[in-house]
């Protein structure tokens, strides 16, 4: 399984118990991945983050604007808003947030999780994931 | 023997090495970061992603 349907399967099988927060980690050598966050953002001010979100995963690497737009119309948003959003990159503050919070701590993977502050790089599989998570739920008892 | 006695404790220092860096803890400020679960969740997963 690639990253979205693990993470998914967490969060469907953990309701309730786990929250999750993407931060953007675009890297700058790669054609699609500033324009992907934004149009991701974008579609969060319309709220449809999660929707674009997957859409995003499932379809990557085709990435493109056109693609990208396609995916706002297949969610119904507002197209205007949309393509001005990620042409004047809206969201640049933001994603440079995000990203220098990945380069202060040394980033050089993605995915990269903090699972209640413990890192864990790269794709795993649903059951490491899933212990971490255990752990977790374990120690917050006591 | 001696190699397979190296080996071996090269294998385990890079183990332990990887499970300590695990047992750190990072601290991640959510801001207005796209989130999904309970606010109150006992478990927050930070996840840093590049679409493409």
């Amino acid at each position: 399984m690639a990253a979205g349907p693990v993470v998914k399967k967490i969060m469907d099988t953990y309701k309730g118990k786990v929250r999750l927060i993407i931060k953007n980690y675009p890297y700058k050598y790669r054609d699609y991945s500033h324009i992907a966050a934004e149009a991701s953002l974008a579609a969060a001010d319309q709220g449809k983050y999660w929707e674009m979100h997957n859409l995003l995963l499932k379809n990557s690497p085709k990435l493109d604007r056109e693609s990208l737009v396609t995916y706002a119309k297949e969610l119904g948003l507002d197209l205007k808003i949309f393509t001005a959003a990620i042409d004047s990159k809206k969201h640049a503050a933001e994603i440079e947030r995000d990203k220098k919070l990945a380069f202060d701590r040394d980033l050089y993977n993605t995915p990269t999780y903090f699972i209640n502050g413990r890192k864990v790089v790269g794709n795993r599989s649903y059951e490491y994931l899933k212990q971490i998570i255990e752990e977790e739920l374990k120690s917050a008892k006591k | 023997m001696r190699l397979l006695a190296a080996v071996s404790l090269v294998i385990l220092t890079a183990f332990s090495a990887v499970y300590a860096a695990e047992k750190k803890r990072y601290s991640i400020p959510p801001e207005n970061s796209p989130a999904l679960g309970l606010q109150s969740a006992p478990v927050t997963i930070i996840e840093f992603l590049d679409f493409q």
